[in-house]
């Protein structure tokens, strides 16, 4: 139905004024036709070629000179990003805040992908960081931090936290579906519990002080996901450690499905859900070695069970929501 | 005869217009609260993540109780009439299900019954393809499927069901041609025929059915599908791979590893850009946002089909440039389209995603950082690679 018909339908009714559908009639009629996010994509995807196609050049060989003019055109771009994106800033406010210009926040990533280009050929060629490789993941992970606060920046919020979970040795690329890491080691799962502790605990901190509360949600995203996988990998790799890292999942999930209610943003719910039933059905199996009847049965129960949790959850939402209403 | 009520989706459309004429200050509180009134919606109202997990659940929930019954009853299932009446029983018993949740409880494409509906089409699939003696041709299984799965898409109106449905009925096209000696030179040409009839007449069905607006969801992703085929079978990419991939090989001879020139190449040639760029004219003409995608899409794809051929630069440079064309000519036309031009404006729309365009660029910046700091061909850091930089589109 176009909204024409439905605008016609509700005048029949008595439920819309002659003037105002005459009004809304002419406004329907002439109504643009947004372009906005066909056009952000294109240049959201111009900036990635543009900037893994600089990351290729810099590692070609050229001679000398032709290679000093690549380093210097990159250096150049990477600064001018910058300060493009610094020259229609947005000013410093803890709440939600929007860039001067419609294309700072691209001069921003791509002043950021550049960045990291050169910071990582820099270690390459000269190891400026020396052995301390560490350090170069973590001097990204602070430099975006800083910057997705100050302009206001999921996205780059969003390579932070990314830099920060390579630190610890994590290499995510969520597109593609891709998580390599080696949670084998037991000291990569304590690095990443630790670090998602931290981090969780700041974000929630600095929702609390109203310090871009919007981003909570970015942060929950990605480091509930290194924090859940975490545990998951102890409760699967980790022998002696089994039951407190099936006791440490229990509480997180817990622990997100309370947030997820609270906030009403239920994505944080079927992590939970999803992580948990993961666990629970590994223990199942581990400790209790059912046989085929036992499991299958299961799987019923668990998978109904879990149907009306989540539908239930939905519901005490809702009632909420319409108190929230009459108040 | 259809499984929801034709009614209350009517109504639902009617409220999310109302609800946004409100949120554009068009109307008033009480005025939507009137339309509220007039216009019931009884459906379960349910958050989008409630749903998956439900579907998944569900989903797992049938598996467990299907696997159950038949280690329950071993011994009964064993010849191919008894299973397949089996499977037909279970799809019954589905078919019963979705319709108590429905009735009872109000469901409306709340995940549950999404699954349902998918599993109880393809159990039923199962008992047809059991039952069928066992060298019937491919091509004939896959032309049976698609009467009855339109058939459950037509009562209920879902979507995925469409989706197999449509799918069934290009895989009987392409297995069936595949028979014949002429039929992979024929192949591109009978794809694009079919697809562009198809999108025809779903277009046309569209706006005469009466209850179109049952189906469509069912409608909308249908035409994507069929225009998708439309360009794919036109490319030339596409169709020198294909061809390649599908050529009898000589017995112990390896598979050239080139896919061997095609016939008529210049007329794909020609079809890899054309068919974008009647997408992309339809899409300015019309203002019908699928075909601007398409055309957009249509154009990288066509774009990379060249660069695959004929690799004139090495792909740092040719990365950088196209990078470069493309953030150059968005910076143009969204400073271009701050007045509307041609009823066309770069000021978003009240309906679009916002949140979904937001955290999709946040999850792909994410897989480009991830991409970029594996890349050193350094003994640390493992072997470098292009990895994510592209995000997917078109290269």
């Amino acid at each position: 139905m176009s909204p024409k018909e439905i605008l016609n339908q509700l005048h029949q009714q008595g439920l819309v004024s002659g003037d105002q559908h005459r009004i809304m009639a002419d406004i329907e009629a002439q109504r643009p036709f947004s372009l906005h996010w066909e056009l952000r994509s294109i240049l959201y995807v111009g900036i990635l070629l543009l900037s893994s196609g600089l990351g290729l050049l810099i590692y070609e060989n050229y001679d000398n000179l032709g290679h000093l003019i690549i380093l210097g055109g990159i250096g150049l771009l990477c600064m001018a990003a910058y300060g493009y994106a610094w020259y229609v800033r947005p000013p410093w406010t803890p709440a939600l805040t929007q860039s001067q210009s419609p294309f700072g926040d691209y001069a921003l990533v791509l002043g950021c992908l550049l960045f990291l280009s050169l910071e990582g050929y820099a270690q390459y060629e000269y190891t400026i960081f020396g052995t301390r490789y560490g350090l170069v993941t973590f001097l990204p992970a602070i430099l975006f931090l800083g910057l997705a606060y100050r302009f206001d920046h999921r996205g780059v919020l969003g390579m932070g936290l990314t830099a920060l979970m390579a630190w610890v040795g994590v290499t995510v690329r969520p597109l593609d579906l891709y998580l390599k890491t080696n949670f084998f080691d037991a000291r990569v799962i304590y690095s990443a519990l630790a670090l998602s502790g931290l981090v969780i605990g700041a974000a929630l901190g600095l929702q609390r002080q109203k310090i871009k509360p919007h981003f909570t949600f970015t942060y929950l995203l990605v480091i509930g996901n290194l924090l859940l996988v975490a545990l998951l990998a102890g409760i699967f790799n980790l022998d002696n450690l089994r039951l407190l890292f099936a006791v440490g999942l229990a509480v997180a999930c817990v622990a997100f499905d309370f947030y997820a209610r609270r906030e009403q943003s239920f994505l944080f719910g079927l992590m939970a859900a999803v992580y948990g039933y993961i666990g629970l059905t590994y223990l199942l199996y581990h400790y209790l070695h059912p046989n085929e009847y036992v499991f299958t049965f299961y799987l019923l129960i668990s998978g109904g069970a879990l149907v009306v949790y989540l539908l239930k959850s939905e519901r005490v939402k809702e009632r909420k929501s319409v108190v929230r209403h009459s108040d | 005869m259809k499984a929801y009520s034709t009614t209350h989706i009517h109504n639902r459309t009617i409220r999310q217009q109302a609800d946004r004429w409100q949120r554009e200050g068009f109307l008033q509180a009480d005025q939507v609260n009137a339309i509220r009134q007039a216009y019931p919606v009884p459906f379960r109202d349910s958050n989008v993540f409630a749903e998956i997990g439900a579907f998944v659940f569900t989903g797992i929930a049938v598996g467990g109780a299907y696997a159950l019954i038949m280690l329950l009853m071993t011994g009964l299932l064993d010849n191919s009439v008894s299973f397949g009446a089996f499977n037909a029983l279970v799809s019954l018993g589905l078919i019963v299900l979705i319709y108590n949740l429905i009735r009872r409880y109000n469901f409306y494409r709340n995940g549950p019954d999404n699954v349902l509906i998918v599993l109880a089409a393809s159990f039923l699939l199962t008992a047809v393809n059991v039952v069928l003696p066992n060298d019937t041709a491919l091509w004939v299984r896959c032309l049976l499927a698609v009467p009855i799965l339109l058939a459950f898409a037509a009562y209920y109106g879902d979507v995925i069901v469409t989706f197999m449905a449509l799918l069934a009925f290009y895989a009987a096209i392409f297995t069936a041609l595949l028979e014949l000696s002429w039929g992979r030179a024929a192949l591109p040409f009978v794809l694009m025929g079919v697809s562009l009839g198809l999108w025809l007449l779903i277009n046309r069905t569209k706006n005469r059915l009466p209850d179109s607006i049952y189906y469509a969801d069912a409608f909308s992703m249908a035409e994507w599908l069929s225009l998708i085929v439309l360009v794919a079978a036109g490319n030339y990419f596409v169709v020198r791979e294909l061809n390649g991939l599908l050529a009898e090989i000589e017995p112990g001879q390896p598979r050239p590893t080139i896919a061997p020139q095609i016939s008529l190449a210049w007329l794909f040639w020609i079809l890899t850009f054309l068919i974008p760029g009647v997408f992309a004219y339809l899409g300015f003409i019309r203002k019908d946002r699928m075909f601007v995608v398409l055309g957009i899409l249509g154009f990288g794809a066509a774009a990379s089909t060249v660069r695959y051929y004929y690799a004139w630069l090495p792909l740092s440079i040719h990365l950088t440039l196209v990078g470069t064309a493309l953030i150059g000519g968005s910076v143009l036309v969204i400073r271009y389209l701050r007045q509307p031009r041609f009823g066309f404006t770069d000021v978003p729309d009240e309906e679009s995603p916002r949140q979904f365009f937001l955290n999709a660029e946040t999850l792909s910046i994410m897989s480009a950082t991830g991409a970029t700091m594996n890349r050193q061909p350094d003994m640390k850091f493992g072997g470098g690679d292009l990895g994510g930089g592209g995000a997917g589109r078109g290269y």
